[in-house]
């Protein structure tokens, strides 16, 4: 268990800089994860942690020590790679050994750690094989393996599993959870897939073009989004987000969808006529089944997930479709119309020009 | 269409399969034949002799003497290339300063002939006036004039010498390009766990070479079984055969004394070893492969 405190941390590679000043600080225990598009520096920050990257600026403290400027190894970090990164010509048992040989531990402690990990993955029947003879999920369980080992103080894991089919994935996700639950170690987890991020993390944070966008439980950046971006970035389906102007008169500010008024209560100041955008998730949007809709819309494409369906909606303030969800027991068709109500207390409304939530 | 095809095919492939015949096939027959007669090499009259060249070999001092040679000067012509280069291509991959400037002064021997380079190493060990000596002389601050190639205990050595300084540079590039197909991530993970610079050598990067080291032996066997001319520039096999390996003999033989059914007799001995060496060779490939694919 540690705590990691990042201040200020910036890095260019040459002229171009890819992380832009981060303060983030990660309590003993916590399972972090950083999420965010491809390209927007999660590795690169990851990386600076790891020591495998040197700062260009700013500091890295683990348990209030500065190791801005230590070798990785003495960090006393492990690190999991999205590629498994295990070495071709050793057998598994070689492999999750690895860091206790380097240690030059007798032989026999090995062994018994070894046997002991690999109980704990449930992998001690792929000890004598070698990593081309494993599946990709069975190579991942190696590669935590070779870090648990170690009793490392912080985790760090870099799109781990990326490299999985899905339903495997979905498996791992919670094989990496009880990990957690069970070794209770600082993690730092980085994936791109939002999904992997809120139902693994204690504390999410999102990045985007080398800066936090925001950090917070998954559930606070659900129904609080900061800015345009973590609401586009956060849940799937997406948030609608409808591009719109704000109007200000004497009964309050609101906005006009297509002879629609939605009244809001801003903490922000709100200037008359200025280019907001209208957010609400697709589970906010219900079909009206009395005769008083708030709007109405076409049905475009009906998409079943089987515990729920997609309802792409045209309308005529938005060029994008609406996603509405509905129950899978539903018999609209397409080019159907029909009724929305809007649900008036999860609206959200971003400056367009900022990005930012000002409801 | 496809018989036009066919009809290229075989005017391509004629070529090369005409110049393979000559220049393997055919003279690899002939020394079969020849090794079972004793023919000197030039007369047409000339009898079966059944297996009595081969009988020959057996008490054959020289013949023994030529195959320890062999042996020495293998085993030292695969294993110091490979290791000069080896040690070369990590510390040019290591980023030095001036790195691939070194890789191109290392591997320019290698575009010289061997008579080119064994002259330049009669040179450099010419006793009076050599690098060699001035080297030590400079050194030891005192005259030294020792000659390297005319005294049996250092001939072989020193040909040894002058021969891995020339093939150092292949080994290199061989490795050099293991090296970088050698993914990043595991150099990380080390770097991580904590290993040490040797540790990383021997656990990691050497293993993971081992598909270069299998390239780069192959090349060593195939080069020192045919490193024939280096020696002949050298030493000719002196002195008092004591630089002599299996193919100089087999020269001596057939084309200083005119023995040609004999040498070609040393010569169907020396073909039987190599072939042994490259199948042991391919069923070590067989199991790299596996491994590594
Ligand atoms: N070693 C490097 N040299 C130059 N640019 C790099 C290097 N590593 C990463 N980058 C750049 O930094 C940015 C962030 O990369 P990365 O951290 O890998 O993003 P992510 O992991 O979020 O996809 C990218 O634009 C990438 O091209
Ligand atoms: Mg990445």
């Amino acid at each position: 268990m540690a705590e990691l405190v990042l201040n200020n941390i910036k890095k260019s590679f040459g002229d171009i800089e890819v992380i832009k000043g981060v303060d983030l600080k990660v309590s003993h225990g916590e399972f972090m994860v950083f999420v965010g598009p491809s390209g927007c520096g999660k590795s690169t920050m990851l990386r600076m942690i790891s020591g495998l990257e040197s700062v260009t600026e700013g500091s890295i403290h683990i348990d209030g020590a500065d190791v801005t400027h230590e070798a990785p190894s003495k960090r006393q970090l492990a690190m999991v790679f999205q590629s498994y990164a295990l070495f071709p010509h050793m057998t598994v048992e070689q492999n999750i050994g690895f860091g206790l040989k380097l240690a030059k531990l007798p032989k026999k402690e090995i062994e018994e750690k070894v046997a002991e990990v690999a109980r704990v993955l449930k992998i001690t029947d792929l000890l004598p094989r070698t990593p081309r003879q494993l599946s990709g999920g069975q190579r991942q369980r190696v590669a935590i393996g070779r870090s648990i080992i170690r009793h490392p103080k912080i985790f760090l894991f870099d799109e781990p599993l990326s490299n999985l089919d899905a339903a495997l994935r979905v498996q791992m996700r919670l094989e990496i959870l009880r990990l957690h639950t069970r070794l209770k170690t600082t993690m730092v987890y980085v994936t791109h897939d939002q999904v992997e991020a809120m139902t693994l993390a204690d504390r999410i944070v999102v990045f985007n073009h080398g800066k936090i966008e925001q950090s917070g439980p998954p559930i606070e950046l659900y129904n609080h989004p900061a800015n345009i971006f973590v609401a586009g970035f956060i849940g799937a389906p997406a948030m609608n987000l409808i591009a719109t102007t704000l109007s200000t008169d004497k009964q309050g500010t609101y906005i006009d969808l297509d002879g629609l008024r939605l009244p809001f209560n801003l903490k922000a100041n709100a200037v008359d006529k200025m280019s907001v955008t209208f957010g609400i998730r697709s589970e906010h949007l219900e079909v009206c089944t009395n005769d008083s809709p708030d709007f109405q819309a076409q049905v475009e494409i009906i998409e079943d997930l089987g515990s729920e369906s997609l309802l792409y909606l045209q309308t005529n303030f938005s060029t994008e479709p609406l996603t509405v969800r509905v129950s899978p027991e539903n018999d609209y068709r397409t080019g159907q119309k029909i009724g929305i109500q809007v649900d008036k207390s999860k609206m959200h409304i971003f400056d367009t020009e900022t990005g930012r939530n000002m409801s | 269409m496809e018989k036009e095809n066919r009809f290229w095919q075989i005017v391509f492939l004629s070529l090369p399969m005409a110049v393979f015949v000559i220049l393997i096939i055919w003279p690899l027959t002939s020394s079969f034949y020849y090794s079972f007669t004793n023919w000197n090499g030039f007369n047409s009259d000339y009898q079966y002799v059944g297996f009595d060249n081969f009988i020959k070999i057996l008490t054959d001092k020289l013949f023994y003497q030529a195959a320890i040679n062999t042996s020495i000067w293998m085993v030292a012509a695969i294993f110091l290339p490979s290791l000069f280069g080896l040690v070369l291509a990590l510390l040019i991959d290591s980023s030095v300063p001036g790195g691939s400037i070194f890789k191109s002064i290392f591997y320019l021997p290698i575009c010289l002939s061997a008579v080119v380079v064994g002259q330049t190493w009669v040179w450099i060990y010419q006793p009076d006036w050599g690098l060699m000596n001035t080297v030590i002389g400079f050194i030891a601050q005192e005259k030294f004039n020792y000659a390297w190639l005319a005294k049996p205990d250092t001939a072989l050595g020193s040909v040894i010498l002058a021969w891995s300084w020339q093939q150092t540079g292949l080994s290199m590039v061989i490795y050099l390009a293991g090296l970088t197909s050698i993914s990043e991530d595991l150099i990380e993970v080390c770097e991580i766990e904590g290993a040490s610079t040797w540790q990383r050598i021997r656990l990691v990067i050497f293993p993971l070479l081992t598909p270069a080291t299998v390239v780069v032996i192959a090349l060593s066997v195939i080069n020192s079984l045919k490193g024939f001319d280096i020696l002949y520039i050298m030493t000719g096999g002196g002195p008092f055969n004591s630089s002599d390996t299996l193919a100089m003999h087999m020269y001596n033989e057939s084309f200083k004394k005119y023995l040609m059914g004999y040498g070609s007799a040393i010569s169907v001995v020396l073909f039987l070893i190599a072939l042994t060496i490259i199948r042991i060779y391919f069923k070590q490939l067989k199991k790299v492969d596996e491994i590594y694919g």
